[in-house]
């Protein structure tokens, strides 16, 4: 069994491994920074935090309180929410992050028209807050009412410089343009310009996987991706000879990456050497296409 | 709560019967392992679409039109974005090798929708079935129905699609899809309750680190020790 494996389990195994309350506090702050969506250990990790060891936690309390809530929504725990939730607004009174969780909990309850009075209340206040906007478009897809969304959408994305073509593509631009070292944006922005397809659209897609991996060369999917599209451009009838030929190059650069990867990994496990083969079984059938 | 297990059993049978099944294509059947593999995918991502791929042992050569093929083992695949190709050329590429080595065959793909309440294959389902048709003229398309997800997985929670003139067509889930529902039903209700879902591994999951392993070798053994 991994450590991965076993610390994924630690809230269950708490009174086994008698783990202290900072480090329930470190799993938390972990969970959050990278965005981790695991509800259930979060609920109880949090909810154990909140009842016992709350005066320890001193201003890290209302985050917690935020995360926690978010989770007990996932998990149907209103009564956990909701006490999260009254906290919150007792510390916060005119916060419009409070108000937007607010709005959140009562999504969870399919209260959606009171939901939306939320939203709208924060945007006649701040009308520049996506946050909220996103939300309402939101409430709209749960409601299924996706012209309704896409309308609601359209009006959001007036607000941001209209240059390009796809929604998809849209929204990772922009993203990208505010966080220009974030490897995972520059890296799905790609993904999305491989699936639009076309020559043009794969060479921008290796472009940016190439960038991804430079923000961050142990992004796998950049990886891969840098593989497929440069494989995908290097066997199109329509490339010069230079194209190409350079293309083969960043084909074989990503395979040998890979290759390495796959044997780091599976060093030491019986269970990854097939994994190992399969990876080299299947850049090989490739580079049959390629030439 | 027997009486009513029986009374579900009992109409699924009579339902069974009504079926008229076209001979064009034979039906799938799911083992346990399969089954319950599918539905630990979709609970541990309980607010995203998922999506995987079923394998069936490959066969020299059809025996006779009415056996069904087995699907023996479920592969997770992606959770969230279900629609961008890149990641999904290489999952179908290598998923495909693995296949080679064991002597399997792709014969199926599994989704569950993000909204609870749309069970319908989608273009991302449908294009990935095409794919999967080039190998293997049965490929079915298994949607799992994600507003009857229960931890006592009382009835089956799968609707089985068929490619018939050109449509995708649904056709009734009865017992006979299982190898052996009563198995099926116990596993995955077991495993629900255990909470094995946290450990499910699919290959988003390996993507994100080479040492996860989307065979699922320790669910596969706690399958086989609760058979």
């Amino acid at each position: 069994v991994s450590p991965a494996v076993i610390w994924e389990n630690m809230a269950s195994v708490s009174e086994m491994y008698d783990v202290g309350w900072e480090e329930m506090r470190d799993k938390l702050r972990k969970w959050r920074e990278d965005n981790r969506r695991n509800s259930e250990q979060i609920v109880d990790v949090g909810e154990e935090l909140i009842s016992e060891h709350a005066s320890k936690l001193g201003d890290d309390i209302w985050i917690i309180y935020e995360q926690v809530m978010i989770a007990a929504l996932d998990c149907s725990r209103d009564d956990l929410a909701l006490t999260c939730l009254q906290e919150l607004r007792k510390q916060f009174p005119d916060s419009h992050r409070v108000k937007r969780l607010a709005g959140m909990r009562l999504e969870a309850l399919e209260r959606y028209e009171e939901a939306n009075k939320h939203y709208d209340a924060i945007l006649q206040d701040d009308p520049t807050n996506t946050a909220a906007r996103k939300r309402k478009i939101a409430i709209l897809k749960a409601q299924g009412k996706s012209t309704e969304a896409i309308r609601e959408l359209n009006e959001y994305l007036d607000q941001l410089p209209l240059l390009f073509i796809s929604s998809a593509a849209f929204c990772l631009e922009e993203l990208m343009m505010t966080n220009p070292h974030n490897h995972l944006y520059c890296e799905q922005y790609a993904e999305v310009k491989y699936t639009q397809g076309g020559l043009e659209n794969m060479e921008l897609s290796r472009k940016y996987f190439a960038q991804a991996l430079r923000l961050n060369n142990r992004n796998m999917r950049a990886l891969f991706g840098l593989y497929m599209s440069a494989s995908h451009i290097a066997s199109s009838p329509k490339v010069s000879a230079k194209v190409k030929k350079d293309n083969i190059k960043y084909a074989a650069w990503a395979a040998t990456q890979i290759n390495r990867a796959y044997k780091l990994a599976g060093r030491g496990t019986k269970e990854t050497k097939y994994s190992v083969k399969a990876v080299e079984e299947m850049l090989e059938s490739m580079q049959i296409t390629m030439s | 709560m027997l009486l009513l297990k029986l009374c579900i059993l009992i109409e699924s049978r009579q339902l069974g019967v009504d079926i008229h099944f076209s001979p064009e294509t034979m039906p799938i059947q799911l083992t346990s392992q399969a089954y319950c593999k599918m539905l630990l995918h979709a609970a541990k991502y309980p607010n995203c679409a998922v999506n995987g791929l079923l394998v069936a042992e490959k066969t020299k050569d059809r025996k006779k039109d009415s056996e069904p093929v087995l699907c023996v083992d479920c592969l997770p695949l992606f959770h969230g974005t279900l629609a961008l190709a890149p990641m999904l050329e290489v999952a179908l590429t290598l998923i495909d090798t693995w296949c080679k080595e064991n002597n399997y065959i792709i014969a199926g793909y599994y989704q569950a929708n993000e909204r609870k309440k749309d069970s319908r294959p989608n273009q991302v389902a449908e294009k990935v079935a095409a794919r999967i048709s080039e190998n293997f003229s049965d490929a079915a398309i298994v949607m799992i129905d994600n507003s009857r997800l229960t931890m006592s997985c009382f009835e089956p929670i799968v609707i089985i699609y068929d490619h018939h003139e050109n449509k995708w067509k649904s056709r009734d889930v009865t017992l006979d899809s299982f190898e052996d529902w009563s198995e099926a039903q116990k596993i995955t209700s077991a495993l629900l309750e255990g909470r094995s879902y946290e450990n499910l591994i699919d290959f988003d999951n390996h993507l994100d680190d080479l040492r996860n392993d989307w065979t699922n070798p320790m669910i596969n053994k706690s399958v086989l020790d609760l058979c």
